[in-house]
């Protein structure tokens, strides 16, 4: 084996003997020739974020590399390791004032977890997809259709939930049968998804009968793909389905497409998406998420504000007796005076001042007409700083830090749980002084957090943590990988959606249930693809083939998208381990990094990438990893199954050393993905990782030293309850950092 | 001990503040013009067109021949074999070598595109182009216009940050837009005020005024927390009303009857379509310049790393039916001799004639005496020198255009190391704004 550079063998060796780290490479400043002086720290912390943050983390608080704030002793000792051995194997890249400046910085950074904690005062610019979800609660609450039963409702898109009808979800498909003067006794849906049965006993999808009319109906999911299917009366008679004009093959099957793509959640009631062309928001290297707190509002996003606004107005100016709480008619004023005060508490998530009210009732005077009136307070609310922001600005506590008001925690609470503005109910306990108190906020977290409403945030935090949302965009080399395709692509990111809320919600909550398990989700597609028995309809839990694929990190959308179009990628599965999980971040590769080896026919990829990396330059960041991406192999690029490579035998065993940290000195040994994802399970730095993403998620921010504290108590808590996300996420809402501002 | 100069976190405000807006002398004066012309005169707009990946050049151990720059000085000079597609604009532009973006991040492609425009080290200031939007852009009814052309993978794909080139403040970059129609539609169709109204929609004005004070309001009572934010809304919505309210504003001649980009919304995001979508958005970027609605634009073809299949673009000497060359790839050559070399090269000639296409896209309409190619500058840029070391130094950085005099084209120019922030405060120049922009400026630079 290569020996370590000496620089990291001091670190191991020091840490081996129980010796601070960094003392044991330290030198007198007379041994570099340099006097350190006291160093610039706002330099220092430029300079830190350029040579030093990608290991030791933005605050500090650790990476890869050990941890450097607090520094609890001197600063002469910091400076002079730093000019001595820093950055790693390449320590002339920074010396003398260079080392003082980042030795300044590092000292100056104190970490008083005790005194009140705050992050700043902000403003938070809705995402695109919390625009949709906002202006559908805005409009839709104003327009509720009661119900009784789906007949109620328009029965081909929605479905009767809690007396309401709410749009159904782009996989829940309805077949209706209008049979006309045919009269039969039983009508079931048969076709691919079920497996063709004869009968209703033998899995046929019954279809029930609207009393008084002669349609019959039955709603079922269906996962994304292309199905076929008949209609068989009285189990008998088979029969295309006369409401589907599409009919394929010999035998005139009918055919059906299932789409989500553009179909966003949100978007079924307004029938149209409001912020289809909005810009894409733009995520700070290092930041998974799209909810960044650094999001700017530029001149096209102005224009497309206005655009929306406008769309939206019209759409509920349609129907102006759900829209307005009063006959315009009769007195006005009066009536627009109820409206602004009702749908502006509600547009910008608080009562308005005096002043807003007046001023927007002035815009209603002013206008020709109160048509016209109603239009003008509608869309200039609309396009208002005060709708597209939230606010997390607070009121004054005396103590020069500041407390977020009733409205803005619960706003807080509701799109960090549901990715929308606040109901009703949350409303109501803001306006009783329900959210004052610890207890009372996490009382909110908890009935939210247990509603369905929250599932679809969750699935949007584990496909941007995990950076599956590239899964639909990546091509393939058809050649190569004639199975890939898009409704296989929409199947594996909807497999990892799936078996995340599974795990949060129907499981047992717990983060190792996330690396370790012996069943997944899939449909008859990608069960297909993992060769095992398709699920009785749609999706549905699956054995795990083979124990192959146990948890997270057999799943195909994560192999998938960590891959060429061509072939596996070891170091971009070992980097995925490093950053996403294990919140290691790696310098990137130096000038000079050589590409992909090319493909050989006569060797496999870990052949190829070992010559690769046994150069010692390159060596000293990927034995970090290859030799994790190493245990990912027995999966090709599109995340298939496969045993030998060019007529080899594939080694997917390896170590995954240093799992807790650079120098540490740990060893994960492991045979196969199973064991890797067993070590990843129980690692208390990937659930302090995952702790650290979900804070991410959750604030909007990559963390600076503002956040440490936060984070350290969020870990050890995280720790303390086993792992379990939901006591995670409500544990996150009792912070400081979430409720104060400064 | 590494160099460092001491304004690095000086953003682009900062900097001008600290500058009280005085002139500074310009040390690539000569490059502009070589005789003193009218100060007055100014280019009626820039375009930054960036590709990706950098070029072929020999640091990666090729012979001569096959360098990228051009070789000779002055006037006397050759096009490269890459850069054989501009022949028809040899005399139109002016070749630069030795620009560099400095040591920081420099063996990185998100260091170079952070640094790109923004002329600082690490990246962290405002970029060239929304500057200009700020200052000679600002009296037009679109300050700025970034458009891009699969600047992602697909439409609801994220991309980092730093993939982007164009930061309104910084350390926050913003994403181009990637749909021609989206775009067309909120220049000529849909959007808030329309170029040549005889009137302002009265409701349209009501709503903009009502927008405004919530917005004033808003900064009033915050103060400085998210002061920056707000001010770069704030100014998108006067970019707004000033649109909504103007009247009578004359379409200028060069102006055609706009026609809508013919590119459907599900081809944005194919490689073989790739061409027509850049196409599309050259051409409309030279529709909105044509008919007064911006004067400073960004065109972003692709972002760096990305791994565009450039073999499947019909019709060019790079098509290969059979094979996926992925560009990131290909620009990892290796050295002379490898197909990935051959083929990178194939690339560059590629962005060459894509360049080609909008200096030509411009020469096809009249301005004034001229053409709108000899009234305006065009900035062709990419994030790092030679794409298979990254390296930083030694970018090819091409202006075409005549930037309505003050640019003397059909030269070579070589400027040995000097930092590429120079040429950033030249172009603010050209645009009329007589600043500093970035790290370093006042370094010699003579126009040999």
């Amino acid at each position: 084996m290569k020996k370590a550079p000496l620089a990291r063998r001091l670190v191991a060796a020091a840490l081996a003997l129980g010796l601070p780290a960094v003392a044991a490479c330290s030198s007198s400043p007379d041994d570099t020739g340099t006097d350190p002086g006291k160093g610039d720290p706002t330099n220092g912390a430029d300079l830190y974020a350029e040579l030093c943050a990608s290991c030791h983390g933005n605050a500090a608080e650790g990476g890869l590399g050990p941890r450097l704030a607090p520094w609890t002793r001197s600063f002469e000792e910091l400076a002079s390791t730093i000019d001595a051995t820093m950055p790693q194997g390449e320590p002339e890249k920074c010396e003398g004032d260079c080392a003082s400046d980042i030795a300044a910085y590092l000292t100056s950074l104190t970490l008083d977890c005790d005194s009140a904690r705050a992050l700043p005062r902000r403003l938070r610019l809705l995402t695109r997809r919390e625009y949709r979800a906002t202006v559908t609660d805005l409009f839709h609450a104003s327009m509720p259709t009661a119900c009784t039963a789906d007949a109620d409702c328009n029965l081909g898109s929605e479905s009767c939930t809690g007396g309401v009808c709410t749009a159904d979800p782009c996989t829940l498909h309805t077949f209706v049968y209008e049979a006309g003067a045919q009269n039969p006794t039983t009508v079931h849906v048969a076709g691919t998804f079920n497996g063709w049965p004869g009968t209703i006993a033998g899995g046929g999808w019954a279809m029930q009968k609207l009393p008084g009319t002669t349609t019959w109906y039955v709603k079922h999911e269906l996962a994304p793909g292309s199905h076929e299917y008949k209609l068989v009366l009285n189990e008998s008679e088979w029969l295309a389905d006369p409401a589907n004009p599409v009919q394929v093959g010999d035998f005139g099957n009918s055919a059906l497409t299932v789409s989500c793509s553009g179909n966003t959640p949100g978007a079924g009631g307004l029938g149209f998406d409001p912020a289809k062309t909005f810009p894409a928001e733009s995520r700070p290297t290092g930041f998974p998420f799209d909810n960044s707190e650094g999001a700017l509002a530029t001149n096209v996003h102005v224009d497309q504000y206005w655009q929306a606004a406008s769309l939206l107005t019209d759409a509920a100016m349609t129907d102006m007796a759900n829209l307005l709480p009063c006959d315009l008619a009769v007195d006005p004023s009066a009536c627009a005076s109820d409206f602004i005060s009702d749908f502006g508490a509600r547009a910008f998530r608080r009562p308005l001042t005096e002043t807003e009210q007046a001023k927007y009732e002035s815009l209603f005077a002013k206008a020709p007409d109160p048509e016209t009136g109603i239009r003008i307070v509608l869309r200039t609310m609309l396009s208002s700083p005060l709708f597209l922001y939230r606010s997390e600005v607070g009121e004054p506590l005396g103590d020069g830090t500041y407390r977020l008001t009733p409205h803005e925690t619960a706003s807080l609470l509701s799109y960090m749980f549901w990715g929308t503005m606040p109901d009703a109910e949350l409303f109501a306990a803001a306006n009783a002084g329900d959210l004052d108190t610890p207890a009372g906020i996490e009382k909110q977290a908890r009935r939210l957090l247990a509603d369905p409403r929250s599932r679809p945030v969750f699935e949007t935090f584990a496909a941007q943590w995990l950076g599956i949302e590239q899964v639909p965009a990546l091509s393939k080399t058809a050649a190569l990988f004639p199975e890939w395709n898009d409704a296989l692509a929409a199947s594996m990111v909807e497999e990892t959606r799936r078996y995340f809320t599974h795990v949060v919600f129907d499981g047992t909550h717990k983060f190792e249930d996330l690396l370790v398990s012996d069943t997944t989700f899939a449909d008859a597609t990608l069960a297909t693809f993992y060769g095992v028995s398709p699920p009785a309809s749609g999706f549905g839990e699956v054995p795990s083939p083979d124990n192959r694929r146990a948890g997270l990190l057999g799943h195909a959308s994560i192999l998938a998208v960590n891959a060429y179009a061509d072939q596996s990628s070891p170091i971009r599965r070992g980097l995925f381990v490093r950053r996403s999980l294990l919140c290691q971040d790696l310098p990137p590769p130096p000038a000079n990094a050589a590409t992909v080896p090319a493909v050989d026919p006569d060797a496999t990829t870990r052949e190829r990438f070992a010559q690769h990396t046994s150069d010692p330059a390159c060596h000293d960041c990927h034995q970090y990893i290859d030799d994790v991406g190493f245990g990912f192999e027995r999966f090709d690029a599109t995340g298939k199954y496969r045993e030998t490579e060019n007529g080899k035998p594939i080694d997917a065993s390896g170590d995954m050393n240093d799992l807790e940290g650079l120098g540490t000195g740990t060893h994960a040994p492991f045979k196969s993905l199973r064991d890797l994802g067993l070590s990843l399970s129980k690692s208390p730095t990937a659930k302090a990782c995952f702790a650290r993403q979900t804070y991410r998620f959750a604030t909007g921010r990559l963390e600076s030293a503002e956040d440490v504290c936060g984070l350290d108590e969020l870990a050890v808590a995280f720790e303390q309850s086993g792992g379990d996300i939901q006591e995670l996420w409500i544990k996150l809402t009792t912070l400081d950092e979430m409720t104060r501002r400064k | 001990m590494p160099q460092r100069a001491s304004l690095s976190r000086v953003g682009r405000r900062g900097l001008l503040k600290a500058l009280g807006g005085a002139a500074i002398a310009l040390p690539f004066y000569q490059l502009l013009a070589p005789r003193p012309a009218r100060a007055e005169v100014t280019a009626k707009r820039v375009i930054f067109f960036y590709f990706p990946d950098g070029v072929a050049l020999p640091s990666g151990g090729q012979s001569l021949e096959d360098d990228f720059h051009a070789q000779g000085n002055g006037s006397s000079f050759t096009l490269s074999k890459q850069q054989e597609p501009l022949a028809p604009f040899k005399d139109d532009c002016v070749f630069l070598r030795g620009l560099s973006l400095g040591p920081t991040d420099s063996n990185s492609h998100p260091g170079g595109a952070k640094k790109l425009l923004t002329g600082v080290d690490g990246g962290y200031g405002q970029s060239l182009d929304q500057f200009l939007a700020q200052t000679a852009g600002a009296s037009s009814p679109w300050h700025h216009l970034y458009l891009g052309a699969m600047s992602r993978k697909s439409k609801d794909a994220p991309l980092a940050a730093d993939a982007y080139i164009s930061y309104p403040s910084p350390g926050q970059s913003i994403v181009p837009e990637d749909n021609p129609l989206t775009a067309f539609n909120a220049l000529f169709g849909a959007g808030a005020g329309k170029p040549g109204q005889t009137e302002p929609d009265p409701t349209d004005v009501s709503i903009i005024d009502g927008v405004l004070d919530d917005m004033t309001s808003l900064k009033a009572r915050l103060g400085t927390v998210d002061e920056s934010k707000l001010d770069v809304h704030l100014e998108a919505l006067r970019e707004a009303e000033k649109r909504i309210k103007t009247v009578g504003q004359p379409v200028p001649a060069t102006c055609d009857s706009p026609v809508a980009p013919g590119v459907d919304e599900a081809s944005l995001y194919k490689d073989e379509l790739f061409p027509d979508i850049l196409r599309a958005q050259m051409d409309l970027m030279v529709l909105a310049m044509s008919c007064g609605l911006t004067r400073v634009g960004t065109l972003q073809a692709s972002y760096h790393t990305s791994e565009l299949i450039m073999s499947r673009f019909p019709g060019t000497e790079m098509y290969a039916p059979n094979f996926d060359m992925r560009s990131h790839q290909a620009s990892h050559y290796g050295s002379a001799g490898t197909d990935l070399y051959g083929h990178f090269k194939k690339q560059c000639r590629w962005w060459m004639s894509q360049l080609a296409y909008l200096l030509d896209a411009l020469d096809k309409r009249p301005d004034g005496d001229g053409t709108m190619l000899d009234t305006s500058l065009v900035v062709c840029c990419t994030e790092v020198s030679d794409g298979n070391t990254h390296s930083h130094d030694n970018l090819p950085f091409i202006l075409g255009g005549r930037a309505n005099g003050r640019l003397s084209t059909g030269r070579a120019l070589s400027y040995d190391g000097v930092r590429h922030s120079n040429l950033l405060s030249s172009i603010a120049h050209a645009m009329g704004q007589n600043v500093c922009f970035g790290q370093e400026c006042g370094g010699p630079l003579g126009a040999s």
